[in-house]
């Protein structure tokens, strides 16, 4: 979005130090100080999973179901999920994610006191994605690959794994005025919502994962020599243009492309690994839970393979307004073994210590319930997300909603907190990972945004 | 505070006295290098209108701002240093006051300009909007003071000694004189090629054919430059081409899509019709006020026969593509819904105003209310919709289409059935509906009986039936009671009910106030005689008489500043869609003003004339070379000193590379892939036989691909084609690896290069020589003959590619150049 600035002097001179920024590409680039992870997986949830039947637990709320909230008509709904504490640390975790807790209670860093400014879905999923709801700004990832850049140059930087087209879109991924370098590249096809499947048997859309990968009727070597070609004259233009980001940019982008032809289909393979992870994930159970299964093997894949930030959007809305229980059990059946199969296998490749897994949605559910008495409402006061692995604490709770899960009242952490404090675990200041756009510095967290210092390990 | 002052000025009196006599340079340009740099990076951030801000009150980025200072009095006094509070900040005078806050002082050669500006009386070329701006002028009385809320008024035509021969038409003196004003001057005419490539890009979207260039040298030649290209554009304006073109630009504004979008994306099988009419209607020139009207009122308008009804209908639909969630929480909800998003996309369209934010709260930034709000929505819910969504599990609001004429010969897509069929299907409904309450009872029965009900009713039967029955209704829609195929369009009509609408506390449709509001238009812009809404109608005739008054402030700019964005790359106010307090303010108000009377009064609201007035200008004739000198002071060009390059828009792209390949089809296809695959959720067309998957397969031009919300084709998402949710007055321009690949890899490149190798064999026509080759692969693509080191560069090609295919690789790579995709 080039909105904003006219008449600052200099917007094109930003625009030129852009383009010499994105020439030096993905190359890495040193943090602002040590980190403590290197990259991140973002389990993205969206639809808004309910806080007080996953990793908030009310005793009160238990009590008082049924009573009127805050004398109104709407009432008390007690969570149906057992809470039982798990691990050595005693974390509790309800009976809705079994794998999670009992593999990973002492890895989670639970923070149970997060709040977002609105409680609609696409407003709140753009904020927790790029830090507003109200204009187009950089995503997380791709600020967060900006800063670091890549260790890999033929793979993008920055992968998202089939997210929602809704929801504010590509937004989500974009790079907006940071240079298109450090956009998420998409990967997969849309997701089929659960009832087409159910009536095309099929779970994923037609068609190859990534458009265009591949052209089987040409030959590397005549790729190779095209770009040469089209290097060679696209210089001779630029130097005529004397300045010409567009240009820069697509002498760069050819370049990368022809690289990513054959990294890809490598990586996304994933007949190359062995059954025991496979089944590890749970490739194979069918359904929605085996495309969970593939993305999140996909995700390790692509860490491994110097991707700095992938994330991957469940398969399945939280939006539970109605059947609660139902759709909660099928929510967590279908993402309780990946996920705990990710941590388990990043754990055994020793890739934990230094990647952060990141679960949340874009906001949590009210604790009283709301239509036919078997749904929740948006609720974006308190709710929680957790975080393992880079540099936090495992097995521990941050913060706290009142008796009844509505609002955070203990140490609330907001979005730009949660922002600030990610970037601060990939070894980036908050403060000081600007962009200067038309004259004016801009940072993800805007002028908000402190790091969560108690979750640090 | 007075008493501090006294302190530091001696002090900095003797740290900075050895600055007088300097020979001080104009003083823009001193202002412009000296000044205006350091403001920017280390003050705007906090004291600017763009940034939002204004700390302590104080807004430097305007002249007014900066005299009238903040609350602690006058940044700058000119000629007086010890009075100008800005100078004690960054000179670290004052303890509590040191300017940019945390950070090192400015150096010392820094504040030395800035004493001798401030000394030299502070000249100040700043001439934007108003000054003392701190807070948005949300009130009726500073609103209606707001640049973009006073009707435009006719300024004199700026003259200078210096102009006398460059300038051709009036606008080019406004933008001389800008120019002027900044020490620049405008860049030389372009070369006619150059110009020739950029004028067919620009008004019909395509490249020119070697003919055209043929042509147009002769006719130079013939009659000079001015003739010449003064007829090249009659040309281009009347051909079809160009409502292909510009129907595509207002098609952006008006966020068209073929689906709702949003969580359950259905098609919109008919919204190909208003497609089509809008690009009747740039190519019949109908004059922008007339199009207002038909989009917004086209059913109220009297027409002389069934054709003209059935256009001033299709008009309206407008008003119905807009995204549309069918899952609310309730119907009253979706018509709340629809009623917003019909007030949001039409007052940014027209106005260029957010009207909208209104919905939950006064609007923060720009002087429209709730009240303004709400006197809208009686005038939309007065209103009916009709989008023709067929009811399913997961899409609970059905809606109608508007019945058109049968016998216009208007294409239709589905079958006619026979009268029996018609009676069975009915029949089927009712049986279906009756079954239903029977197990229903027998339901009800068992919960009495305290037995399991679901074995009578479940919620699985419950959902199939709505399948059913949607099904049934969504066939019986498609045809009369005969069996005849209807014809229909999306559109709107006058509601059952007109009725004003209570304001709604927070927007929530649980909490309305106790009392309506009169419908009506925001009362910001003042009318000498505004329509008013007689009670029996739903009063959106009266809003476009409104919008279209001859003294609306904003109609006629906010059209005139969309033409120039997309004839000059940027628009005078950049933010095409936003006029508000929060959108910017433009570069060239005079000049603004000038082009929206025109367009009212000289050009009688036809945009052909103006688009005519805007190309013929000496300013659109420039070259787009690079100037250093300009470039350092203006780099983004907004003063115009030369012609800004831009990338082409994915329609054109995709059209250059059917165009010069040969396999172009200019013939108009009849309907869309999506009027011809029918309603459906959006998620199941790539299962559709008859939609390939990178849902193009045609030849015909761009403007007629599909555009489903969320689900382009390719060549549309890869290269930024509009969010067709938003209205877009301007696309972004990115750069990623993934245009690359489709070059490189896409079915439909392939295609191209396939053709565009053929075509270039048949044209040698046997003779076997690279150099042949190349220079007819050189012409088609970019109008001229390789030079040397470009032939060198292909020869290093075909040295390493030898194959039977090398030709189609070279000609693939040519379309795949910068050159190819940018205009100068």
């Amino acid at each position: 979005m080039s909105s904003g600035f006219s008449y600052l002097a200099f917007a094109g001179l930003a625009a030129e130090a852009a383009a010499k920024k994105s020439s030096k590409g993905l190359f890495v680039r040193q943090p602002h100080f040590p980190a403590r992870a290197k990259r991140v997986i973002f389990l993205c949830m969206k639809g808004g999973p309910s806080h007080v039947d996953t990793f908030d637990y009310k005793p009160e709320l238990q009590k008082r179901n049924g009573e009127p909230w805050r004398g109104g008509s709407a009432r008390l709904l007690a969570s149906a999920q057992e809470f039982k504490q798990h691990g050595e640390s005693g974390l509790r975790i309800s009976s809705l994610f079994p794998n999670l807790a009992k593999n990973h209670a002492d890895d989670l860093c639970v923070i149970n006191s997060m709040h977002t400014d609105l409680p609609s879905h696409p407003q709140a999923y753009t904020q927790l994605h790029t830090g507003s709801f109200q204009f187009v700004r950089p995503s997380l990832g791709a600020w967060s690959l900006y800063g670091l850049g890549s260790s890999n140059q033929n793979l993008p930087g920055f992968v998202t794994l089939s997210p929602p087209s809704d929801m504010g879109g590509a937004n989500n991924y974009g790079s907006a005025f940071l240079p298109a370098i450090y956009q998420g590249a998409k990967i997969g096809g849309g997701q089929l919502p659960a009832l087409f499947s159910a009536l095309t048997g099929k779970t994923e859309e037609p068609g190859p994962p990534m458009k265009n990968i591949d052209n089987p009727n040409v030959s590397r070597e005549t790729q190779r020599a095209q770009i040469d070609l089209i290097a060679g004259l696209d210089r001779r233009k630029l130097d005529s243009d004397h300045h010409n980001p567009e240009i820069e940019g697509a002498i760069q982008s050819f370049e990368l492309a022809y690289r990513m032809q054959d990294e890809i289909p490598d990586i996304l393979d994933l007949k190359s690994e062995p059954e025991s992870i496979r089944k590890l994930y749970g490739i194979g159970n069918g359904g929605e839970g085996d495309r969970f299964a593939k993305q999140c093997l996909l995700a390790r894949r692509l860490a491994e393979s110097g991707v700095r930030f992938v994330e991957v959007t469940a398969p399945t809305s939280w939006d539970h307004h109605s059947l609660l229980n139902d759709n909660l059990a099928k929510s967590s059946a279908i993402t309780d073994q990946p996920i705990a199969a990710l941590l388990t296998d990043l754990k055994k490749r020793g890739m934990l210590n230094d990647t952060l897994v990141v679960w949340s949605g874009e906001f949590g559910r009210t604790p009283y319930a709301q239509g036919l008495g078997d749904g929740r409402d948006h609720n974006n006061k308190g709710y929680s997300m957790w975080m393992a692995g880079g540099g936090v604490k495992g097995g521990y709770n941050h913060g706290a909603t009142d008796d009844f899960g509505y609002k955070a009242i203990e140490k609330p952490v907001h979005i730009h907190d949660l922002h600030a404090t990610i970037l601060h675990l990939l070894g980036l200041d908050h403060e000081k990972l600007t962009y200067n756009y038309a004259g004016r510095d801009f940072r993800l967290t805007d002028v908000y945004g402190n790091v969560v210092r108690d979750v640090l390990a | 505070m007075r008493s501090q002052r006294h302190t530091w000025i001696g002090l900095v009196i003797l740290l900075f006295t050895e600055i007088a006599g300097a020979d001080v340079q104009s003083d823009t340009a001193f202002f412009e290098s000296n000044i205006r740099p350091h403001l920017v990076e280390s003050c705007y951030k906090c004291h600017s209108v763009e940034a939002g801000k204004s700390k302590g009150g104080l807004l430097l980025d305007t002249k007014v701002g900066i005299r009238t200072g903040g609350d602690n009095g006058p940044a700058v006094v000119p000629g007086k240093i010890e009075e100008s509070l800005l100078f004690a900040a960054i000179s670290h005078a004052q303890p509590d006051l040191e300017m940019p806050p945390k950070k090192e002082r400015l150096p010392d050669k820094v504040l030395l300009d800035f004493r001798k500006w401030i000394e030299s009386g502070a000249p100040d070329p700043r001439t934007e909007s108003t000054g003392k701006i701190s807070t948005a002028p949300t009130d009726l009385e500073s609103g209606r003071k707001f640049w973009a809320f006073q009707k435009p008024v006719a300024h004199p035509t700026p003259n200078s000694s210096k102009n006398k021969t460059w300038a051709t038409s009036a606008l080019d003196h406004f933008v001389f004189a800008k120019l002027d004003e900044n020490g620049l001057v405008p860049s030389a005419d372009a070369e006619p090629t150059v110009l020739l490539r950029r004028i067919h890009f620009d008004l019909v979207g395509l490249p020119p054919s070697l003919q055209d260039k043929a042509d147009f040298l002769k006719a130079i030649e013939k009659m000079g430059l001015d003739s010449a290209f003064a007829e090249r554009v009659g040309l281009l304006l009347a051909s079809e081409r160009y409502g292909e073109r510009w129907g595509r630009h207002w098609l952006d504004v008006a966020r068209f899509a073929e689906s709702s979008g949003k969580e359950s994306n259905f098609t919109f099988p008919e919204a190909w019709r208003y497609r089509d009419y809008v690009i009747d209607a740039f190519n019949n020139d109908v004059p922008f006020d007339r199009f207002v009207i038909e989009q917004l009122a086209g059913d109220l308008l009297t027409a002389t026969n069934d054709a003209e009804r059935a256009r001033h209908l299709t008009a309206t639909g407008y008003l119905a593509i807009g995204p549309l969630s069918l899952n609310a929480m309730s119907r009253e909800q979706s018509l709340a819904d629809i009623a917003d998003e019909q007030i949001n996309a039409s007052t940014q369209a027209f106005m260029a105003t957010t009207v909208a934010c209104a919905r939950c709260h006064d609007h923060k930034f720009d002087a429209i209310s709730m009240e303004d709000y709400y006197a809208m929505v009686g005038i939309f819910r007065s209103s009916k919709t009709f989008f023709g969504t067929a009811v399913g599990p997961d899409n609970q609001l059905g809606g109608e289409l508007i019945q058109l004429s049968k016998t216009l010969g208007l294409p239709v897509f589905y079958q006619p059935m026979k009268p029996e069929a018609v009676t069975k299907l009915k029949q089927d409904k009712v049986e279906l509906i009756a079954k239903e309450k029977e197990a229903q009872a027998k339901a009800a029965q068992a919960v009495k009986e305290g037995k399991d009900p679901s074995e009578f009713f479940s919620l699985q039967m419950a959902i199939g039936n709505i399948w059913r029955k949607g099904a049934i209704d969504g066939k019986l829609a498609l045809v009369d009671e005969k069996g005849n195929s209807n014809v229909m369009c999306m559109g709107v009509t006058e509601g059952e009910e007109i009725k004003n609408s209570p304001i709604y506390e927070r927007g929530e449709l649980a909490t309305p106030r106790q009392s309506t509001v009169k419908r009506g238009f925001p009362k910001v812009v003042q009318l000498s005689n505004s329509p008013e809404i007689p009670e029996d109608e739903s009063g959106r005739l009266q809003y476009a008489d409104w919008l279209t008054h001859p003294d609306h402030p904003l109609t006629a700019r906010v059209m005139a500043n969309r033409v120039w964005k997309h004839l000059f790359r940027t628009g005078i106010v950049r933010t095409t869609d936003n006029f508000g307090f929060n959108g910017e303010r433009p570069s060239h108000p005079e000049l603004l003003d000038y082009l929206a009377l025109q367009l009212v009064n000289e050009h009688q609201w036809s945009v052909k004339k103006l688009i005519r007035e805007l190309v013929l200008s000496r300013t659109y004739r420039q070259a787009s070379d690079y100037e250093e000198k300009a470039f350092l002071k203006d780099p983004e060009n907004r003063l115009l000193w030369r012609m800004s390059k831009r990338r082409l828009d994915a329609e054109e792209i995709r059209d250059a590379m059917l165009f010069v390949a040969g396999d172009l089809d200019l013939e108009r296809p009849a309907g869309s892939l999506i009027g011809r695959t029918g309603n459906r959720n959006a998620a199941l067309l790539p299962f559709a036989k008859n939609i390939p998957a990178d849902l193009d397969g045609s030849t015909a031009r761009s403007v007629y691909l599909p555009v489903v919300r969320d689900r382009l084709p390719d060549v549309l998402e890869l290269f930024d084609f509009a969010e067709s949710s938003l209205v877009t007055g301007h696309r972004e321009t990115t750069n990623v690896p993934m245009q690359a690949l489709y070059f490189m890899n896409s079915r439909f490149v392939e295609e191209r290069a396939s053709s565009f190798a053929s075509r270039i064999r048949n044209e040698i026509k046997g003779t076997d020589s690279l150099e042949t080759e190349m220079e007819v692969a050189f012409r088609r693509c970019f109008n001229r003959l390789p030079d040397a080191e470009e032939k060198e560069i292909g020869l290093a090609f075909f040295k390493k590619t030898n194959g039977s295919d090398a030709l189609k690789r070279y000609g693939q790579a040519l379309l795949s150049t910068a050159m190819f995709r940018n205009l100068d």
